[in-house]
């Protein structure tokens, strides 16, 4: 094996939060080598103490753990727990970290996790913030890597007494700190943020009344593996609250002093989740109030999520900043209920409400401890610690070579930082040399055992997914109750089965009991299949002995309302899977060479941002554009909130695109046909203005075709001079000044054909071109009158400050509802408008010579819809392209190979459309990085002995696979099937299979659901 | 008839209606427990022989569901599936059990409402009808737990 120079190939991530470990999972599956390094005992950061996460509302841990041992696994991660950075010299390219690791006192090879220590040691798990004590040992979280504990010696009394304790002999208190320096061509900074200082937050009484908590202890309190065990009750006296009120803005959007004056983005939905798990998991008679300035739920679907939240949960919003907290006196105490006094918008009198529990959704903060590093490195940082990055390099920081993504750049949710570590891991790969050597992944599975010969021996596994699937049916008596069924010789319900111990566990008893057969009760084998395929192959067994029965996603989850019945499913489920697993036998994967060769269809920014990253690393893209010019929405805008040329940025970007040696820009071209698989993708498309077909094949394809700029019929639109779009606006600023600068009285309407019925989503541009524009016009006439009329402002992160910005210079905002829209009438070359004031709570009538609407985006129905049928992929009801998921894999699309960036995915600027377009070239490249396709093995087998030969499978196969060979009978090349089974299904003889699916397979499984022996 | 729980097959396409019924999960949808899904790499794999043998070994009901029209993922095993549950309706209004025991449905992937209001419409539909005849006459049932 050619050894790569390591200055070159090495990328070090700082921080092993969620974007630390995407960044470092995205690099070393496109073969490069990581070296991830957190200050923390395990990685998983912030997101390790969340409950359940939005918008699915699921357990963290189930998503996140796999992950984790994931990245434990990975051969390219190097990962460097308790280790924090000393210093960095050098520079791209070549930079040399100085790293310090604290002694953890175990030694990791020898600690087993057996909790021994933590057990005679009480209380030692470190994991509930704010909740519980610091005890000597402490492990984060249960599913914690690396696996393994550590200890704080100066809180350990009795250090003799606890070395004894552990039967390992992995407690070693001479440990001591090491030091290693690290050389790498770039460096990823992911250190995450704080939460707001509490001890500001006194007005809530937070730290005296212990009924107020934050919004991370409520969700430690909703936890499972949490200091109430998952009850719902409060902490003063242990009850279960009746009334809960959620505070938002707790510590953001505030210029008191402390106070973030930026908006911390999260909190909404986290609120909205809370409350709503809240509703859905204590049902009985719980009040769910959350108290707001604007719900900002700007994302992809957001905004169906808050609508869910208001109409099927029944969670109650009361738009006020409530002042403050008091308690309620009664029995003598001051530790129980508490009375919220807030002023409603208009209101006279402030109100006052008593609640039995109240939640403060704190916000984000950079710890000192992250702006010394960044001072360390020699990365600027804006006045609030968080990164200075570029309106059109949104990872890039001040210094070359260095990205910045999640938190640390600026507030954001964890969908969002995952995009970002995507694009800092397709920049950082961009500084390292190209990679030449073939990246091999060299996993070290024994040699499968032959099963032929050996009576089956099958072993069950249940998993409670926590409250998921053991919180409605009893996951412990269903197992004890398959062990009875012939053949089983293991039966165990195994807690999280896909954490890392659960697996090992798995994997034990698979090679101790010799069990040639597995069946797992856990969650979907859409996403859980390949980690226990894994774990059958780690235990030599082929990975196709085994059967996932879908407890959670199609019973648990759906049944909750009828346990019983949930339960007899539950039972009659895992029968079918036992069934069927008996019949499976070994099968081998068919492979094919990859094309790498990439298909980018929208020439917008984000389409060419996607090929030129692409392009750079070495990969021949086809950009396809369906118009005569690339450049896509981004040439309709002038400046981006923060004052940056937009044009000229097009301008660089296209002609990088068109002059790129290994970009091929096809213009006026359609996409027309589409056949193959990943690896191995034909393309039609018809180009130019003579429509010329042309073939294209490629590997991957990466959808980039944006969103229509919307332009609804509405207020006078089209029809009266002075009413524009915030586009028209734009130019207008822009082409003639003179002309909006003698506009004197503007009014701006927000969400006009957004957040409506037909289009149900945020548009989430508009809210900033609102205020970007609002700021222009008052810089060309501060003397204009501006009033914007808007529903929520949602003004996420830094942009906050835009907002106050533009209320202090006199720009008037005023909320109004949906049901009671601002009413329109020409009047003259002007415009009338009526529309209720809050404060006067009254209808009043203005009369305005520019009239403005923020109309957004619109999604691009009829492509997505044709793209969608040609290439199969499914869309949103709303008509925008529906990634694999929402949080882990949200530029993947569901069918391999596909990937979707920029305003195709859901309406966004241009810096986050730049973002996405880099993660779909980061992703992209984990995939081109094999050599190899793997075509499964779920392909059609001709028994010749039955055949005879009707023809009927050639003519049936939708890919003219099956011919009839020279001994006569119908041959399937097992690389060329697609697996689809329509031939097998077809034959009169029944001379096909298609396995994994057999026939006698499918027939176990009815026999099992209709087992008169249950 | 109130009290009867009829067992449905669900036959659900990987690419589309198996999925949709993942994301009924995450969005907590709810729907009957009668349906049981068994997963099929498309459609165009279930044929009249795996509907029919649902029926016969104690079905009330047997569904099948696919992507959308023009959405297969392998081009038209969809609409072979159409076609063949068509057949099998006729057949089964021959032999007396009835063809509205069997039905196709469209969905695509992230359809979770479509999904659980299929499913749920579909159970009522089953549930009025009353048990499969076939498995009536069929002596070692004993009643609706089997």
């Amino acid at each position: 094996m050619q050894k790569r120079s390591e200055l070159s190939n090495k990328v070090l991530i700082v921080g092993g939060g969620m974007g630390g470990i995407r960044a470092a999972l995205d690099l070393a599956e496109a073969g490069r080598d990581v070296v991830l390094v957190d200050k923390a005992y395990a990685i998983g950061g912030l997101m390790t103490s969340l409950d359940r996460t939005f918008p699915t509302n699921n357990c963290d841990l189930c998503t996140l753990s796999p992950r984790l041992s994931e990245s434990g696994r990975e051969l390219h991660i190097d990962l460097m727990t308790m280790t924090e950075i000393e210093g960095v010299e050098g520079s791209l390219g070549q930079f040399k970290a100085n790293l310090t690791t604290r002694p953890r006192y175990i030694d990791l090879q020898k600690c087993t996790a057996c909790g021994e220590c933590y057990r005679q040691f009480p209380g030692c798990v470190r994991f509930t913030p704010g909740l519980d004590h610091r005890a000597p040992t402490c492990m984060r979280y249960p599913q914690a890597t690396p696996y393994a504990f550590s200890i704080d010696m100066e809180a350990c009394a009795n250090v003799e007494e606890l070395v004894r304790v552990c039967p390992a002999g992995a407690i070693n208190p001479n440990d001591k700190p090491s030091s290693r320096k690290v050389e790498a061509g770039a460096i990823i900074l992911s250190p995450g943020a704080d939460i707001t200082d509490l001890s500001l937050l006194d007005t809530y009484g937070y730290g005296v009344f212990p009924n107020v908590v934050t919004s991370l202890e409520y969700e430690r309190i909703l936890s499972a593996s949490g200091p109430t065990g998952g009850q719902l009750v409060r902490p003063s006296d242990g009850k279960k609250p009746r009334k809960v009120a959620w505070i938002q803005c707790a510590g953001s959007r505030s210029l008191k002093k402390g106070f973030s004056p930026y908006c911390s983005s999260a909190c909404c939905m986290y609120a909205l989740k809370e409350a709503m798990v809240t509703r859905e998991r204590f049902l009985e008679n719980i009040e769910t109030t959350i108290f707001y300035m604007d719900m900002r739920t700007y994302g992809k679907d957001y905004e169906l999520y808050l609508q869910r939240a208001k109409n099927q949960y029944g969670v109650r919003f009361v738009r006020s900043r409530p002042h403050s907290i008091d308690p309620v006196f009664s029995d003598g105490s001051m530790m129980g209920d508490l009375n919220i006094s807030y002023m409603l918008y208009g209101g006279s009198h402030p109100q006052t409400e008593q609640f039995d529990m109240v939640v403060l959704s704190t916000g984000f903060r950079i710890s000192n401890e992250v702006k010394e590093l960044a001072a360390k490195l020699g990365v600027e940082l804006n006045e609030h610690g968080f990164a200075k990055t570029a309106s059109f390099d949104p990872v890039a920081t001040s210094k070359p070579g260095i990205y910045a993504c999640g938190l640390f750049e600026t507030p954001k949710d964890i969908p969002e930082t995952l995009v970002q570590a995507g694009a800092a891991a397709c920049c950082a790969s961009g500084d390292l040399s190209p990679l030449r050597v073939v990246h091999e992944k060299m996993e070290n599975f024994p040699p499968e055992r032959d099963i032929s010969g050996e009576d089956k021996r099958i072993g069950i596994f249940v998993c409670d997914c926590e409250n998921n699937i053991g919180g409605v049916i009893d996951v412990k008596a269903m197992a004890a109750d398959l062990k009875n069924l012939p053949e089983v010789v293991v039966s165990e319900a195994i807690g999280h089965g896909c954490s890392r111990d659960s697996l090992e566990h798995i994997q034990e008893l698979i090679q101790k009991e010799k069990l040639n057969r597995v069946v797992i009760g856990a969650c979907s084998p859409r996403t859980h299949e390949a980690v226990f395929q894994d774990t059958l192959k780690k235990a030599g067994l082929n990975k196709y002995l085994l059967e996932i029965v879908n407890l959670r996603d199609q019973d648990t989850w759906v049944h909750n309302d009828t346990p019983a019945f949930a339960a007899t499913k539950a039972k009659e489920l895992m029968h079918m899977g036992v069934g069927a697993v008996r019949l499976t036998h070994p099968l081998v994967d068919h492979t094919l060479p990859m094309n790498k060769d990439v298909l980018v269809v929208g020439g917008g920014v984000t389409g060419m941002k996607a090929a030129v990253s692409l392009a750079d690393a070495g990969f021949k893209v086809f950009l396809v554009e369906r118009s005569n010019q690339l450049g896509g929405n981004a040439r309709n805008v002038r400046k981006t909130l923060e004052g940056q040329d937009v044009q000229a940025y097009v301008k660089t970007l296209v002609e990088r695109a068109e002059n790129h040696e290994n970009i091929q820009v096809l213009k006026q071209a359609v996409v027309v046909d589409h056949t193959g698989l990943a690896g191995m993708f034909k393309t039609g498309v018809q180009v130019g203005p003579r429509m010329v077909y042309r073939q294209i094949t490629h590997g991957i394809t990466i959808l980039a075709t944006g969103a229509l700029v919307n332009r609804p019929k509405e207020m006078l639109l089209g029809s009266h001079e002075a009413v524009l779009t915030q586009l028209d606006l734009d130019a207008l600023i822009e082409d003639s000044p003179e002309k909006a600068k003698a506009l004197e009285s503007v009014v701006m309407v927000q969400c006009v054909g957004s957040r409506v019925e037909q289009n149900p989503n945020c548009s989430r541009i508009c809210c900033q071109s609102a205020v970007k524009n609002a700021l222009r016009l008052k810089e060309l006439n501060p003397e204009a009158s501006i009033i914007v009329l808007y529903r929520d402002m949602r003004m996420p992160g830094m942009q906050e400050e835009y907002y106050t910005k533009a209320r202090k210079l006199g720009v008037i905002f005023a909320p109004y509802e949906i049901e009671d829209k601002p009413q329109v009438a020409a009047d003259g070359k002007k415009v009338a408008l009526t529309y209720t004031d809050p404060v006067l709570g009254r209808k009043v009538s203005v009369s305005c010579d520019g009239l403005v609407l923020s109309t957004g985006f619109i999604a691009d129905e009829e492509s997505t819809e044709d793209l969608g049928v040609i290439f199969h992929l499914p869309r949103t009801s709303d008509g925008y392209f529906l990634e694999d998921h929402v949080k882990l894999r949200p530029v993947d699309l569901p069918t391999p190979g596909f990937f979707v960036a920029g305003a195709a995915h859901s309406p966004k600027s241009i810096r986050d459309s730049i973002a996405q377009a880099q993660a779909v070239a980061s992703r992209a490249q984990t995939f081109l990085a094999g050599d190899a396709i793997n075509m499964g093995a779920a392909v059609a087998r001709v028994d010749s002995n039955r055949c005879a030969a009707c023809l009927i499978c050639v003519r049936s196969c939708p890919f003219g696979i099956p011919f009839i060979n020279s001994e006569g009978h119908s041959e399937i090349d097992p690389a060329k099937c697609h697996g689809c089974g329509t031939c097998a299904s077809e034959c009169p003889a029944e001379a096909i299979q298609l396995m994994r699916y057999e026939d006698d397979l499918i027939f176990a499984k009815l026999d099992g659901l209709f087992e008169r022996t249950a | 008839m109130e009290n009867f729980q009829p067992v449905i097959v669900a036959f659900c396409c990987h690419y589309c209606a198996y999925t949709a019924a993942d994301m009924a999960g995450s969005k907590r949808l709810h729907y009957p427990a009668n349906v049981k899904i068994i997963r099929v790499p498309c459609t165009g794999k279930v044929s009249a022989l795996h509907m029919m043998e649902a029926l016969r070994k104690g079905a009330d009901g047997v569904y099948v569901a696919g992507c959308l029209e023009g959405d297969c993922h392998f081009r038209s095993g969809n609409t072979r599936a159409a076609r063949r549950v068509a057949y099998v309706k006729k057949l089964l209004d021959e032999i007396g059990i009835g063809g509205e025991r069997v039905e196709m449905f469209c969905m695509s992937a992230g359809m979770g409402e479509v999904f659980a209001r299929t499913a749920s419409e579909f159970t009522e539909k089953i549930r009025s009808l009353g048990p499969n005849p076939a498995r009536v006459a069929d002596p070692a049932c004993t009643g609706t737990a089997c």
